[in-house]
This record gives structure tokens, sequence and C-alpha cells, in this order.
């Protein structure tokens, strides 16, 4: 799954719009990918997986902290399943999107590698590249790397620097 | 199903970022609030300074400083104010994924 650099999947077009250009198959490996964390997300923040996306608003005052989970949860449970249903739309098209599509799709990649890093306990040093094929979570270590590898290049498309 | 932990796998405990500021029991209003972006393994430098200049409207070599200093030093303070703004940030960025925290300033 290796790509050189100047094959970016990500492209800027005229008008403000962007292209992706992920193959049919990556297309549906993502999907499969989001509706996982749709899945996930529908059983509640109390999932373990899930605690990197709902974090401690109060970290020196759990009583401030319960009150403000008490009124922000839900709204960040449906902030994200916004974002995720824009995604969906994007990957089940080839049309040109917008910066605002863009912007949702890369934060649903984000929480995507944020669960996955979360479950593969992923350290200061810990690269993708340095697993070794036999490891039992090698297939996701790839993923990982494939997630931050597009997530740079939708940075980079969204921040005007691959034109 | 991607998620589910490889067999083997141990999950460390992560502890939550814990500073040990003396604290005042009186709540002064006028003491302004901070957030607080901490490190984290997983969040790549460039998003992190990206969601900064979103969000708060820095320029990329603010935004570059303060994401160098999320890093190098294990946090940095993102922004301040009035404790409800203090709340949306955190929110904001929560949404987009970042550790943040809010604290009153000392």
């Amino acid at each position: 799954m290796k790509r050189r650099k100047r094959e970016g999947p990500v492209v800027a077009r005229e008008n403000d719009m962007f292209e992706i250009t992920l193959s049919a198959d990556d297309r549906s490996t993502l999907l499969r990918f989001v509706d996982e964390l749709s899945e996930i997300l529908a059983m509640g923040p109390d999932d373990a997986r899930l605690r990197r996306l709902f974090p401690t608003a109060y970290h020196e005052n759990p009583e401030h902290d319960a009150e403000y989970q008490g009124y922000m949860r839900d709204e960040l449970t449906q902030s994200r399943a916004a974002s995720i249903a824009v995604v969906k739309e994007v990957l089940e098209s080839t049309e040109l999107i917008t910066a605002g599509q863009l912007h949702a799709f890369m934060t649903v990649l984000n929480n995507l590698r944020l669960v996955l890093g979360t479950l593969l306990d992923v350290g200061e040093d810990d690269f993708e590249d340095d697993i070794d094929e036999n490891d039992p979570a090698f297939g996701q270590w790839q993923l990982y790397g494939y997630l931050g590898w597009l997530l740079e290049w939708t940075i980079s498309a969204l921040s005007g620097e691959d034109n | 199903m991607i998620f589910i932990a490889p067999s083997g796998s141990q999950q460390t405990e992560v502890a939550e970022p814990s500073v040990d500021f003396a604290t005042d029991e009186v709540v002064d209003l006028q003491v302004p609030w901070v957030v607080i972006v901490w490190n984290d393994p997983i969040n790549l430098m460039s998003y992190v300074s990206f969601v900064l200049q979103k969000l708060f409207g820095y320029s990329k070599a603010k935004a570059d400083i303060l994401m160098m200093d999320v890093h190098e030093k294990g946090r940095a303070v993102v922004s301040n104010g009035p404790r409800e703004k203090a709340e949306i940030d955190v929110f904001r960025l929560h949404e987009h994924g970042l550790w943040a925290t809010m604290q009153q300033d000392t």
C-alpha cells in the first residue's frame, strides 16, 4: 500500500472544490470502517475504545467535569454522527466535494485513527513501519499507517499546499 | 471487524493528565480560564497545527509554535477567557479529537 507522494489521493480543483481519487476498493474499505465506528458510537461513550473521543474537560475538578459531560456528551456524539453521515455520502460518490465536506472527512479519519490507535495502545515511539508482519495486529497497524497517510494528504489539500 | 483487540495485546492504562497546582478553594470570577492541549502519541503534528489554525484563526507560524510546545513540553495553553468561552473551545477541540482540558488561571 505504498504510494509515492506526488500521487496524492486528495486534490484541490477549481472553485474551491476537491476531489478524492481513492479507488473503489479503498472507498469500500473506508466505508466499512466508518460503519464500524458508527456502531461503536451507538453503544455509547463509555466503551473503552472511545476513550480518546470523549476526553475529560476539567482535569482538576471531577464535579465540574461530570456537570460538563452531562450537557456536552450528547452534543459531541451528535456532532460525530453528523460528520460520519457527510463522509458516507462523500465516499459513496466520486463527485467533487466542498472544503466543508473535506473537513468532515478529515475529522472522521482522525476519529478512526484515534480509536484504532487506542486499541493498538500506540506509544510515542511506535511506528507502523516497525511492526513485524507476523504480529497478530499487523493488519491493523497497516490500516493505522494508511489512515495517517490519507490524513496528511487531506490536511495538505485543505491547507492549499498541493497546488 | 477491525476494532477488535488483537489477541495477546494488553492495554496499558493511560493516565489522565494531572497537574499539581496549589488550588484556591474560592472561585474567583475575575480570574480567566485557560484551555490546555495535552500531548498524545496518536494525533499527527500537522493535524494539531491545522486544527489550531482553523478553530482559533491562528497563523501557521503561531499554531506550529503551540503544536511544538505540546509535543516537546507535553502541553500548551491554546486559548483563554471566561469559563463559558473556555468550555466552547474545549468542546470544539474535543470535536476534532484533541486532548484538551480547562482550568482557572493561576
